[in-house]
């Protein structure tokens, strides 16, 4: 399709001139100072850039903290707002700003009074969203490739950035991005090219309202557990696209299997998540979680047997929404080559990959909110709320009681379980996965919501019957997290005997 | 989305908004900077003028596209654009669950069933439609017919003088206005769609 | 096998223009499986005709591999013919030297000493445990589990580490040559054999648990590609594909060589709901058995193993001429051997030189794969895989 357009024969000098010799030379220059420095200092840079990232972590706490003071007030007189809602004016981020403790407020009002329009504030949070999504696929990659290999008795990539090849998602990308982008000469053009944004932007989309805090959500809609759902359903017109503009018959296949897997997951998915909206009362994700901030009893999942059903049957069905194993048939490499991925390389393959993981986070984030307590740690938000709003306080709070930082920790660990059973699995034939989501998670679905129905009617939360089944369900719960350490910590300690020599002796790192 | 657009404003005041908006956003700057405290509060009307028009035109545009088309998968997606160009316009309106709704099962159920009809049931995946002048004369006479209607009516109607808009919360009350209000016409419409399915099932156990 | 071209065939031209169809008519489809296919292993082709997901026909085009092996055999001494037969099924090497070594001794009439039959049974059968580990790991790869391939070539690798000890190879050994084998058995192997043997047995378990009673692998490959005992015999499987339709018939009982009428073992054969393993849903002769009858093919591979080692007798490890032997004139002999997919035959003739004048292979997986026609019908797309990856042929060997 295409040929080097300029001949480059090694060895010959490329001469620049301008701006470029200016930029050429630059980057010269910092490769020979960085170089040295990245290549022998790249462990304490790596963990510089970890404490840093925290420090980051912590000043944004305390600069939005006075925002939050200030939407709490807000929140009683009107409409509950995200983090960008509301309206501020220079003096009051004055005042929040002594109120946090922060002194040089005389300077800092004018720095920040573009903030007072909420154009401008919408536009600081989407940004600093979509930073987070693109964090998120490239460490839920390094992530992967590193569970696998621990649980496929091998490293994992050990090599880039010399740390547990940290940097390997980074590489991989700009491998990516240096590949020519090739659409096959038979393909539908402008739809071959138009399918991974169609497929990434809905699932940035639904970002807007997924709450990683009480205030810490760009939009709190009232239908935003609905929006999230759209977003995940509206994904699928972009693989089928795909698959439909490749023009090969593979791809085609691959896209008659997201459609047909798309309308069967669905209607469970949607049902199960009825059940939580049900238990709660509202449709809004920050109500959801709000309402879970009593210790780990008062997660939604353990509430009652059939919270619990329905949490099961949202993840087996979110697995299949992000087209992961055992429900990875669209792009099943054994059967389909790789479905309707199979004609797609450099930048847009990678789109897709990115789309993938970054469902994966906001399947495992929707799972958290509506079942695992959300922002909330197992202890009761109440304790942190007597922690005062000084500055020990709220970092302590953030850190152990509510707050972003552990909504991203158990996004991650619920990464963590979608990825193990990837690893774990065979896949499912196409058949197989109507029967079970129509057949057999439909019926299972309906009942749960028919029994939960009658279990909230029959038996409120303050019910004697209601908090002995609580109690019940949530040690169950406990003693199941608590014994799978126990499972893991004894796989470790005898790992040469269920690995092998191979495992200690020949592995760097085993 | 709901809220920054969600003020009461008339459409179509603002012709060239975004300009509007990028000279008052310098002018408050050099007021800010002149030490003036008291900066006046952003217009966000505006900027839900330029979100109203570049989806109209989204819609439109798209529209036509689909009229124009003779690539099923590529009308399909047409349509994709023009009911999420809508379904943005709702946002607009604050009817948040009306839009969502729009997205679910328009975008999101609909189409996906419409394409996956055109992909299992066609002779060819890649399949062209040919369009016959016959037909498009009969398209082009009820779309005339249907465009004098809707005119008429537009012009006929007395629209009150500030728009009329939602306030984003509108879950709870279409809840209870089904359940309560309109629970009888609810009913019958499910009745219907039942009545549909079966219809629906029994045309296909004839193929086989 | 389908010599004939799908092209030729009327029953699968599609008539593309047709008009009188109803609506809702669905359009057949031919496409390739293959030759570069992740699931074909290797070059097979496979065309597929299909209607949706449905498979109608399925048809095996072979040849993409072919190297003349049994042409080349015509114009070298057996003993230089050996590393040749190690590049048909390269799977399983040491099982096809054996085979070769077997015809050749027998046209030439070469005592094979007792240790060098030992140790041709015993690394036979570690060639046979590393063989099957592929194919059960593979065979998880088809069905889209990836980790139980990995543990296989863990393991794998440990008998691989062995033979590279032995004789310096890790994929073409050319160990069992005419007339004995070319290494005895370096320093510290019989330990590593004992540690190696007592650390599959819980690795059989693994793959059971994560693979053969796994509820989505039984769903499936349970059922499906169901190959009866008569239609097994009427396409000439041999091997785990035999065995797995229930006919129990192993040249290693049935006409025993190199001394393994000396050792105890039992023939694995498909039984249905599982036989002991109790997996329900699971009949005689489809792709759970075939892959289930290698597993169990594994544990009687050690169980002689075990006994090799415990009976390991001293002496030479070759006889004493086996070089420039000439082969009889106006004698022919064909001499077949158990290898890891099936009987692998060799036909030798010789014309009183050094040089056989005809070598002619017979490979089990030729006719194995030649069954898929047949049962590859009516099934989903999703099941070809199942089938292709049970049937377990190694193209080398197929197409020679």
């Amino acid at each position: 399709m295409t040929q080097m357009s300029v001949p480059w024969k090694p060895g010959e000098p490329v001469e620049y001139r301008g701006v470029k010799a200016l930029i050429v030379g630059l980057s010269k220059v910092v490769y020979a100072i960085g170089r040295p420095i990245l290549s022998r200092l790249a462990f304490p840079i790596f963990v510089c850039s970890v404490f840093g990232i925290a420090l980051l972590v912590f000043a944004t706490t305390l600069l939005f903290g006075f925002v939050d003071d200030r939407l709490i007030e807000t929140a009683t007189n009107g409409p509950e707002l995200g983090l960008a809602g509301g309206e501020l004016t220079v003096a009051e981020i004055a005042a929040g700003l002594e109120a946090a403790g922060v002194w040089w407020t005389g300077l800092l009002k004018y720095l920040f009074w573009p903030v007072q329009y909420a154009i401008v504030r919408d536009i600081i949070i989407s940004l600093g969203i979509f930073c987070f999504a693109l964090v998120t696929p490239a460490f839920a990659i390094w992530w992967e490739r590193k569970s696998a290999g621990r649980i496929q008795s091998r490293p994992g990539p050990m090599r880039v950035g010399n740390w547990h090849g940290w940097a390997q998602p980074p590489a991989d990308g700009i491998k990516l991005l240096q590949k020519e982008d090739l659409v096959p000469a038979d393909a539908d053009g402008p739809l071959f090219r138009i399918a991974p944004y169609l497929v990434y932007i809905p699932v940035m989309a639904a970002f807007a309202t997924l709450p990683f805090g009480s205030y810490w959500v760009f939009r709190n809609l009232d239908v935003g557990l609905l929006l999230i759902l759209a977003m995940l359903g509206i994904e699928v017109i972009g693989v089928v696209v795909a698959g439909w503009a490749s023009h090969s018959k593979w791809a085609i296949y691959g896209a008659m299997r997201e459609a047909c897997h798309m309308v069967s997951y669905e209607i469970p998915m949607g049902m199960a998540l009825l059940i939580p909206v049900m238990c709660v009362g509202s449709l809004s994700l920050v109500d959801i979680g709000g309402a879970q901030d009593g210790g780990w009893h008062t997660w939604l999942v353990f509430r009652n047997p059939f919270t619990f059903g329905a949490a099961l049957i949202y993840f087996i069905a979110s697995l299949a929404s992000c087209k992961r194993a055992p429900f990875d048939l669209p792009e099943g490499e054994s059967e389909l080559v790789a479905g309707f991925l199979t004609e797609y390389s450099g930048f847009r393959w990678a789109l897709f990959f990115f789309a993938e993981y970054t469902a994966m986070f906001v399947v495992a984030g929707l799972m958290v909110v509506l079942f695992l307590g959300g922002w909330h740690s197992p202890l009761p938000a109440s304790w942190g709320a007597q922690l005062g709003d000084g500055v020990i306080g709220r970092a302590i709070k953030g850190l152990i009681f509510s707050g972003p930082a552990l909504f991203i920790i158990k996004g991650y660990l619920m990464i963590f379980v979608q990825i193990w059973i990837r690893w774990t699995l065979p896949r499912i034939r196409i058949d197989q996965v109507l029967y079970a989501c129509v057949q057999v998670m439909l019926p299972v679905v309906m009942v749960l919501l028919l029994c939960n129905t009658v279990w909230e009617l029959f038996f409120p939360p303050d019910s004697i019957v209601a908090i002995v089944f609580n109690v019940i369900m949530a040690l169950i719960g406990a003693v199941v997290v608590v014994s799978f350490l126990v499972v893991m910590a004894r796989g470790f300690i005898n790992r040469r005997r269920e690995v092998g020599y191979l495992a200690v002796d020949l592995m760097p790192g085993g | 989305m709901s809220d920054s657009f969600s003020t009461t404003r008339p459409i179509g005041s603002h012709r060239f908004a975004a300009v509007l908006m990028v000279v008052m956003f310098l002018a408050n700057t050099a007021r800010a900077w002149a030490g003036e405290t008291g900066v006046p509060q952003a217009e966000s009307g505006m900027l839900e003028a330029v979100f109203f028009y570049v989806f109209a035109a989204g819609a439109l545009f798209s529209g036509l596209m689909i009229c124009a088309g003779k690539n099923v998968i590529r009308m399909a997606v047409w349509l994709f654009f023009v009911l999420g160009s809508v379904a943005m316009l709702y946002f607009l309106l604050g009817a948040n669950f009306l839009a969502v709704i729009q997205f679910i099962v328009y975008a999101g159920g609909i189409l996906i069933l419409l394409i996956f009809g055109v992909m299992l049931t066609n002779r060819s995946p890649w399949v062209r439609l040919d369009i016959k002048p016959r037909e498009v004369a009969i398209a082009a006479a009820v779309g005339l017919v249907l465009m004098v209607t809707l005119v008429g009516m537009i012009t006929v109607t007395d629209w009150p003088e500030e728009m009329a808009v939602a306030d984003g919360l509108t879950v709870a009350e279409i809840g209870r206005g089904l359940l309560t209000t309109y629970l009888v016409p609810f009913e019958v419409v499910s009745v219907l769609l039942l009545v549909v399915m079966i219809g629906a099932a029994y045309l296909a156990r004839q193929e086989s | 096998m389908s010599q004939v071209t799908v092209e030729t065939r009327p029953d699968v031209l599609i008539d593309t223009d047709r008009e009188d169809q109803a609506d809702l008519c669905t359009e057949e489809m031919l496409i390739n499986m293959g030759p570069q296919h992740p699931a074909t292993h290797g070059v097979l082709r496979v065309v597929l005709h299909t209607d949706g997901e449905m498979v109608l026909g399925a048809y095996p085009q072979i040849g993409y591999l072919h190297r003349c092996a049994e042409k080349i055999g015509e114009n070298l001494q057996p003993f230089q013919y050996v590393p040749y037969t190690d590049r048909m099924d390269y799977v399983g090497a040491i099982n096809n030297n054996q085979a070769f070594a077997l015809a050749i001794e027998k046209l030439a009439g070469i005592e094979v000493p007792p240790r060098a039959q030992a140790l041709r049974v015993m690394f036979a059968e570690f060639n046979r445990i590393a063989s099957h580990l592929v194919s059960v790991g593979c065979y998880g790869l088809d069905m889209g589990a990836f980790t139980p391939f990995l543990y296989c070539f863990r393991e794998r690798e440990m008998i691989l580490d062995m033979f590279e000890a032995t004789c310096g190879g890790r994929l073409t050994y050319s160990y069992i040559v005419p007339g004995g084998v070319t290494h005895d058995l370096p320093e510290g192997f019989i330990e590593r054999a004992w540690e190696f043997l007592d650390f599959l047995g819980p690795k059989i378990d693994d793959y059971n648990n994560l693979l053969s009673y796994n509820h989505i692998f039984v769903k499936r490959t349970s059922k499906v590609g169901v190959v009866s005992a008569e239609t097994a015999l009427a396409y000439g499987l041999t091997g785990t594909c035999l065995r797995a339709s229930g006919v129990c018939w192993d040249l290693r009982k049935a006409a025993p060589y190199d001394g393994y009428e000396k050792y105890e073992f039992d023939v694995p054969i498909g039984e249905p709901d599982g036989g002991a393993a109790g997996v329900r849903g699971v009949v005689v002769g489809d792709c759970w058995n075939r892959y289930y009858v290698r597993l169990l093919e594994m544990i009687q591979s050690a169980r002689i193993i075990r006994q090799v080692l415990e009976t390991l007798p001293e002496g030479d490890i070759v006889a004493k001429k086996t070089k420039n032997i000439k082969l009889p004139a106006n004698a022919e002999v064909y001499v077949e051997a158990e290898v890891t997919r099936g009987q692998l035959g060799f036909y030798v003739q010789g014309d009183g030189s050094a040089i056989p004048s005809r070598v002619k292979a017979r490979g089990p997986s030729f006719s194995n794969v030649s069954v898929v026609e047949e049962v590859a019908k009516n099934h989903l797309i999703g099941d070809m895989p199942a089938i292709i990856g049970s049937i377990d042929m190694v193209m080398g060997e197929v197409d020679r």
